[in-house]
C-alpha cells in the first residue's frame, strides 16, 4: 500500500513509519501542512494520514481542501486532541477515521488497513460469506453449513462488522466504536464477553473457529483453511 | 434641560397668545366706542360729543379716554394729547389719574371736519401680559432647579451604583474571587445588571476552582504512579536478568503508563466537561436507546462476574444533550455498580418519564455508600476506604457529576436500604408517540 504521513513531530513520523514499512507498506512523508497538500495531490495513494496539528495549514483545513479537489483518498486523522467534539468535527472535515494519541501501533495498522480497502464491487452486497458461514443482510439471518443460527440484533451486528471485515484485524477499540458506539473506552471488557458469546453461538453446530484472537491486537474473522485431504 | 425649553415655550406662546387676546379686545372696545362717538356726531352734534367726553372720559379705571379736535387743530375737549394731523391706530401718552399712561386710541376724521379719537388704557394688557410672564418665568425657573436638582440626585444615585460595581470589580482583580456585587432589590435594569455579573463570576469562580482542583490532583494523586514506574524501571535496569525477565519488567512498565495514561485522560474529560463549552453542542438525544445499548453491552459481562443486570427502559424518552457523554455516565454508574459490589448483587437500570422530566436510576442491592460519605464520593480521587485495594481512579463518579451539572440535571444518591440508588433527572424533551414501558431484560 501507499501511504502519505503528514506528521510534523518527528518521533511520532519516525515510529509510524518505521512500523508501516515493516508491514510492507510504502510511507512518505511531509512535515507540514502545505508540503503535505502538494503530495496529497501528486498522489495517488491508498490512505492519508493526518495530524491536526500542523504547522502552516491546519489537518482539518487541509483535508476539506482536498476534499473540494475531488481527492476521495480515505483519511485517517492522529491527534491528540481526544476532546468531546473534536472526533466528528474532524470527520464533518471530510476525515474517515480519528485515532488519538498516543495509539498502540496495532491499532493504526488495524484501522489503516480497514480504510484501505478495496472500493465495493458494483452491486450492493447483500450476502456475506467465510467459509461456511452465510449471513443474508435482507432478511437478517445467518446459517453455517445450511443451518440457521439465532443472534441477538447486537451479535448480528458484531458478525456483520466482522464479515466486511474478513481476513482483517480488527482491534476492540474498533469494534467498540463501530458496534456499540461507544467513543470512550470501559473498563470492563464487554467486547471480549460478547465475542465469546458469539463464538459459542457460530459452533453450535460444529465447524472450525471462524473468530480468532490475535493477541497485542484484537480480533479477526477467518475462513477456515481448506487442508487437502491426503 | 427638555422640560426646560418646552416651558420656555408653552410660556411664549401663552404669553403672546394672551397679549394678541387683550389687544384684540381692547381694539374691539376702542373701535366700538369710536363708532358710538361718531354717531353721537350726528345725533346731538359737536355740543353732544364735549359733553359726552367731559361725562366720560377719563372717569374711572375702566373708562375710556376722548379727544374732540376742532377742524383748525384746537382742543375742544377730552383727556388725549393733541393728535395733529395723524389719523387711525395711534399710541399715545395720556394723563391718567395716577400719572402718565400708555394709551391705544383710534383717530377718525368726521364728515364735519371735527377730529375724534377714542382711546383705551394700555396697561391693562400690560399689567395681564406682566402677570403670565411672570407666572411662567417662576414656573420655568422652578423646573429648572428641581430639574437640576432632580438630575443631580438621579445621576449620583446611578454613579454610587456603577461604583458599587467597580469596587467589586477591583477587589476581585485584586484576588478576592468571593466578592459579588450587592443587589438593592429594585429589579430595574442596573439590578438585573447586577445579577447576570454575578453570575459570571459565580461560574468563573467554580471554572477556576476546578483548574486548581485539577492541578492539585495532577501533582498529588499522578505523581505516586509515576515514582512508582521510576522505580519499576531503575529497578529493571540495576537487576539485568534475562532477556525474557527484562521483558516482562518493561511489559509491567508500560501497563502502568496506560493506567496513567487513561488517569489523564479522565481528568481531562472531566476538566472538558466542567468548562461547558459543549453545552453548544447539544442536540436530540434518545435516552431510551443510550440506557438500551449500556444495558444490553454490559449484561453479558455482568452475568460472568457472578452479578445481574436489568433494565426497565420506557420508550422515547428524548432529552437535549450530549450522547457521548450520557452513555459514558451511564456506563460509569454501571461499572461502579459491577465493580463496588460482591458477588450475587443485582444491578437494575431503570428509565421513566415523570412529568417534563426524565429520570434515569442505576440501583443495586450492595453495600451501599455511608451517608457521610456520599458528598466526597463524588470528588476527583475519591475511593471509599473499602475500595481502595480494587482497580479504579476514582474518577469515574467526577465524571458522572460533571456531566449532569453540564445537562442542567439533578443528580441524587440514595440509600436503596440496602443498596445503592443513584437517581439522575433530567428535563425531557418533546413528547414522542409511545408511552408504554418496555422491560428489556438481559439474557439471565
Amino acid at each position: 500500500m501507499k501511504i502519505l504521513l503528514i506528521e510534523d513531530d518527528r518521533e511520532t513520523a519516525d515510529y509510524v513509519m518505521r512500523g508501516l514499512r515493516e508491514q510492507g507498506h510504502v510511507v512518505d512523508h511531509a512535515a507540514n501542512g502545505r508540503d503535505g497538500l502538494f503530495r496529497a495531490g501528486d498522489g495517488p495513494y491508498d490512505v492519508l494520514i493526518v495530524d491536526r496539528m500542523l504547522p502552516g495549514i491546519d489537518g482539518l483545513a487541509l483535508v476539506r481542501m482536498l476534499r473540494e479537489s475531488e481527492v476521495r483518498t480515505p483519511v485517517l486523522f492522529l491527534t491528540a486532541l481526544g476532546g468531546v467534539g473534536d472526533r466528528v468535527r474532524g470527520l464533518d472535515a471530510g476525515g474517515d477515521d480519528y485515532l488519538t494519541k498516543p495509539f498502540a501501533f496495532a491499532e493504526l495498522l488495524a484501522r489503516v488497513n480497514a480504510l484501505a480497502r478495496r472500493p465495493p464491487l458494483v452491486e450492493v452486497q447483500t450476502v456475506l460469506r467465510a467459509g461456511d458461514l452465510e449471513m443474508d443482510l435482507l432478511k437478517r439471518s445467518v446459517m453455517r453449513g445450511g443451518r440457521e443460527i439465532d443472534l441477538q440484533p447486537r451479535e448480528f451486528q458484531l458478525l456483520e462488522y466482522l464479515l466486511h471485515n474478513v481476513e482483517r484485524v480488527v482491534t476492540r477499540t474498533m469494534l467498540l466504536e463501530s458496534v456499540w458506539e461507544f467513543h470512550f473506552d470501559p473498563r470492563t471488557n464487554i467486547v471480549e464477553t460478547h465475542i465469546s458469546r458469539l463464538r459459542a453461538k457460530l459452533a453450535q453446530w460444529g465447524g472450525a473457529e471462524l473468530i480468532h484472537t490475535v493477541r497485542g491486537a484484537g480480533y479477526a474473522l477467518r475462513a477456515p483453511v481448506q487442508v487437502a485431504s491426503a | 434641560m427638555l422640560f426646560t425649553a418646552s416651558a420656555v415655550i408653552l410660556g411664549v406662546a401663552v404669553c403672546w397668545m394672551t397679549h394678541a387676546s387683550l389687544t384684540q379686545q381692547l381694539e374691539g372696545r376702542v373701535r366700538a366706542a369710536g363708532g358710538h362717538f361718531a354717531e353721537l356726531d350726528r345725533t346731538e352734534g359737536i355740543g353732544g360729543l364735549i359733553a359726552h367726553a367731559r361725562a366720560f372720559g377719563g372717569n374711572g379705571p375702566e373708562a375710556l379716554d376722548y379727544l374732540v379736535q376742532s377742524p383748525a387743530g384746537r382742543r375742544l375737549a377730552g383727556q388725549l394729547p393733541m393728535v395733529g394731523g395723524r389719523r387711525g391706530w395711534l399710541r399715545l401718552n395720556a394723563d391718567g389719574a395716577d400719572g402718565p399712561k400708555p394709551v391705544l386710541a383710534y383717530v377718525q376724521q368726521l364728515p364735519d371736519g371735527v377730529v375724534i379719537a377714542v382711546g383705551d388704557d394700555l396697561r391693562r394688557v400690560r399689567r395681564a401680559d406682566d402677570a403670565v410672564l411672570r407666572a411662567f418665568a417662576l414656573s420655568i425657573a422652578g423646573t429648572l432647579l428641581l430639574g437640576g436638582a432632580g438630575g443631580i440626585w438621579l445621576s449620583r444615585l446611578f454613579l454610587h451604583r456603577v461604583d458599587a460595581m467597580s469596587r467589586t470589580a477591583e477587589a476581585i482583580i485584586d484576588g478576592d474571587l468571593s466578592q459579588r456585587i450587592p443587589l438593592r432589590g429594585t429589579r430595574d435594569d442596573l439590578d438585573r445588571l447586577a445579577d447576570t455579573l454575578n453570575r459570571m463570576l459565580d461560574r468563573m469562580q467554580k471554572l477556576l476552582t476546578s483548574v486548581r482542583e485539577a492541578s492539585n490532583n495532577i501533582a498529588h494523586d499522578l505523581r505516586t504512579p509515576l515514582s512508582r514506574l521510576r522505580q519499576r524501571l531503575e529497578d529493571a535496569r540495576e537487576h539485568a536478568g534475562s532477556p525474557a525477565a527484562q521483558d516482562q519488567a518493561v511489559e509491567a512498565a508500560k501497563v502502568e503508563v496506560d493506567a496513567l495514561l487513561s488517569t489523564f485522560a479522565a481528568l481531562l474529560r472531566i476538566a472538558e466537561v466542567e468548562a461547558g463549552a459543549q453545552r453548544a453542542a447539544f442536540c436530540r438525544v434518545d435516552l431510551t436507546s443510550v440506557v438500551a445499548t449500556v444495558a444490553e453491552a454490559f449484561a453479558p459481562s455482568a452475568e460472568e462476574e457472578g452479578r445481574s443486570l436489568a433494565a426497565n427502559v420506557a420508550s422515547g424518552v428524548v432529552v437535549h444533550g450530549d450522547r457521548e457523554l450520557l452513555t459514558q455516565m451511564l456506563v460509569n454508574l454501571v461499572e461502579n455498580a459491577l465493580r463496588h459490589t460482591p458477588c450475587g448483587t443485582a444491578v437494575r437500570l431503570s428509565l421513566r418519564r415523570q412529568g417534563r422530566q426524565a429520570v434515569l436510576v442505576v440501583q443495586d442491592n450492595g453495600p451501599g455508600i455511608p451517608v457521610a460519605e456520599q458528598e466526597q464520593v463524588l470528588r476527583r480521587f475519591h475511593r471509599l476506604d473499602r475500595s481502595r485495594t480494587t482497580p479504579g481512579s476514582g474518577l469515574g463518579l467526577s465524571l458522572v457529576a460533571a456531566v449532569v451539572e453540564l445537562h442542567g440535571a439533578v443528580l441524587r444518591l440514595e440509600d436503596a436500604q440496602p443498596g445503592l440508588r443513584v437517581r439522575v433527572v433530567l428535563a425531557s424533551m418533546a413528547e414522542s408517540a409511545a408511552t408504554i414501558e418496555e422491560p428489556v431484560r438481559s439474557a439471565a
